[in-house]
């Protein structure tokens, strides 16, 4: 695929989406932003998992910073939501910062029951935290205020507004990632997947390397959760639950782990599939692991993966007499 | 051309379970001198390096580089104070290109790694460095292919590569020849007798290739289950009674050239 196609391929997919709320109904525009807050998620944890080799079980408790975060600004300070984005954002950081300095200094196992084990703290505090949390009510009423920027007020509460709100700072993820996986970070990161302890001998401190990128992956987490906050009015506590970092590994897994479009073709279908299985059946997890299963055993490196991996092949033969 | 000494041990000791691997190690490495180390299987040639270069914790006695204690600093902390190393079992990045290979120590000694919104692809000066240290290896028409897809050979002389772009003042590379064919070993020869002649680099080579090393080294350093067995020129060393009792045997005495030492095949 040239760069050509590829970049008109991305021009194709951003009209597309800056013209959702104005074709689609409010169902699908509401998909929609379920499947660019999960592309942000996956696209930061996959920083971590398809880049730099790491399997947290963490990044709920992310996920669940980033939306009480802005929960608790936005009831008891301020109700702006760019400013409660940024604290959201903030309490991921942090929380990540935290777990990840005491994880990453054990490898493999070790760092993904480590992550494990702090995710499920931060739930239980989460949980029984009543006056603060809400405890198994969670956050509600929470309001989309309009952005006010200087003397200019942009409304975001009806979902077709709001909706560009998060098509931008999908974008910007979307940015963040692409830059970080070209750079000479990203480059290290790669190397620390494949062989750690030749990184350190190139004279590279890994755990810090690895610190940075758990904390960037753990702001993305947040940034996603902030904005299921704002969509939903209300936070749940189920957000810092464990099985929620699964979604994102699942979610790599159906896009491919290798690829910066892997996640968030993955996202699509994730949503995708979860909406169609949902009205035919309540066991839609069951369904879903059978479709599971057969993209992860049928196709070697993810639906991306496999596709590109298809076109090169085709291509090789073409070239060929 | 004897230069400071770069780098020293004291006492260096190291046990696994009641093996010993290194024993009461006195040893210095200095400037400019090509050494060899050998010794049977067992001898604690690769220990030494473990050792020194921070891959093993350091159990008993002291290691100081340019006269700084380093026994307790981390591996990435000693290659920026320039020791480094190259592995037996090649320990390379394999899903990574042979230029991102190099590029990685070089773009960390320039010090660029931070830099996570800059591209690669824009950093020409790390890019220039890593081609110039494939072209030394040999390897740049092999330079966008993964490193898995390598032959054997050509996976050894990249694993000397990616050492030696971190620009090392002491390198020691730990069987650097093993498994090569004839050619490709003369070629990595040629190349590191060419870098130490330079003297940018002080070359420390474990080597089984009695050939090798003779014909390569000012100074051989002879190991026997973790002690200092001899230690000098490699005449002497040839001519030592007690080296060719526990390790050389007839392989010495049969050495072409016998009486011209210091002159290769």
């Amino acid at each position: 695929m040239g760069k050509k196609v590829s970049t008109a391929a991305w021009l194709l997919v951003a009209v597309a989406l800056c013209l959702v709320p104005h074709v689609a109904d409010r169902f699908v525009t509401y998909l929609s932003m379920r499947v660019m807050m999960l592309g942000i998620f996956a696209l930061g944890y996959n920083l971590l998992l398809g880049r730099t080799g790491l399997l947290s079980f963490g990044h709920g408790a992310f996920y669940a910073a980033g939306a009480y975060g802005l929960g608790l600004f936005s009831l008891h300070v301020s109700p702006h939501p760019l400013l409660g984005i940024a604290v959201g954002v903030a309490a991921a950081a942090l929380v990540a910062l935290a777990v990840g300095f005491l994880s990453v200094r054990s490898s493999e196992v070790y760092f993904s029951m480590l992550t494990l084990a702090f995710g499920m703290m931060v739930f239980a505090l989460v949980w029984n935290l009543r006056e603060v949390t809400g405890g198994d009510d969670g956050l509600i009423g929470i309001a989309r205020a309009p952005i006010r920027l200087g003397p200019a007020r942009i409304p975001i509460a009806r979902e077709g507004q709001y909706y560009y709100l998060v098509l931008s700072l999908f974008a910007l993820a979307v940015w963040v990632a692409a830059r970080v996986r070209a750079s000479p970070f990203g480059l290290v990161l790669a190397g620390i997947r494949e062989n750690p302890t030749r990184t350190e001998f190139a004279g590279i401190p890994v755990r810090s390397y690895r610190l940075a990128v758990f904390v960037l992956s753990g702001m993305f987490a947040g940034l996603s959760g902030a904005l299921e906050v704002l969509l939903e009015s209300g936070a749940r506590p189920s957000m810092a639950h464990w099985t929620h970092s699964a979604e994102p590994i699942l979610v790599s897994l159906l896009g491919g782990l290798h690829t910066l479009t892997g996640p968030l073709v993955g996202s699509l279908l994730f949503v995708a599939m979860r909406e169609i299985i949902m009205r035919f059946t309540e066991n839609w997890m069951l369904a879903f692991g059978v479709v599971l299963l057969v993209i992860i055993l049928g196709f070697r490196g993810g639906v991306v993966g496999s596709l590109a991996e298809a076109m090169r092949r085709r291509q090789a033969a073409r070239r060929a007499p | 051309m004897t230069g400071p000494v770069l780098l020293e041990t004291r006492k260096l000791s190291n046990h696994f379970g009641s093996i010993c691997t290194a024993r009461d190690l006195d040893l210095s490495f200095e400037e400019g001198v090509l050494t060899s180390i050998i010794g049977p299987n067992g001898a604690g040639k690769s220990t030494l390096i473990n050792l020194v270069t921070g891959h093993l914790p350091v159990q008993a006695g002291r290691v100081t580089f340019r006269g700084r204690d380093v026994t307790r600093l981390p591996v990435h902390q000693r290659v920026r104070l320039g020791i480094c190393r190259s592995f037996q079992i090649v320990n390379v990045f394999p899903q990574l290109t042979v230029l991102q290979n190099v590029l990685i120590p070089t773009l960390a000694r320039l010090g660029r790694t931070r830099r996570a919104f800059a591209r690669v692809s824009a950093e020409t000066q790390a890019r220039q460095e890593a081609e110039a240290v494939l072209e030394r290896v040999g390897l740049s028409a092999e330079r966008d292919l993964a490193a898995a897809a390598l032959s054997h050979g050509d996976k050894h002389l990249l694993e000397v590569g990616v050492a030696l772009a971190a620009r090392p003042t002491l390198l020691f590379l730990d069987e650097p020849t093993a498994g090569m064919n004839p050619l490709e070993r003369s070629r990595l020869l040629e190349s590191i007798r060419k870098l130490a002649a330079e003297g940018r680099t002080t070359f420390v080579v474990v080597e089984h290739d009695m050939d090798v090393v003779f014909s390569l080294s000012e100074r051989v350093v002879v190991l026997h289950r973790g002690e200092l067995l001899c230690d000098g020129s490699p005449e002497r060393v040839r001519g030592d009674a007690r080296v060719r009792e526990v390790y050389l045997g007839e392989e010495v005495a049969d050495l072409p050239g016998g009486s011209q030492p210091g002159k290769g095949p």
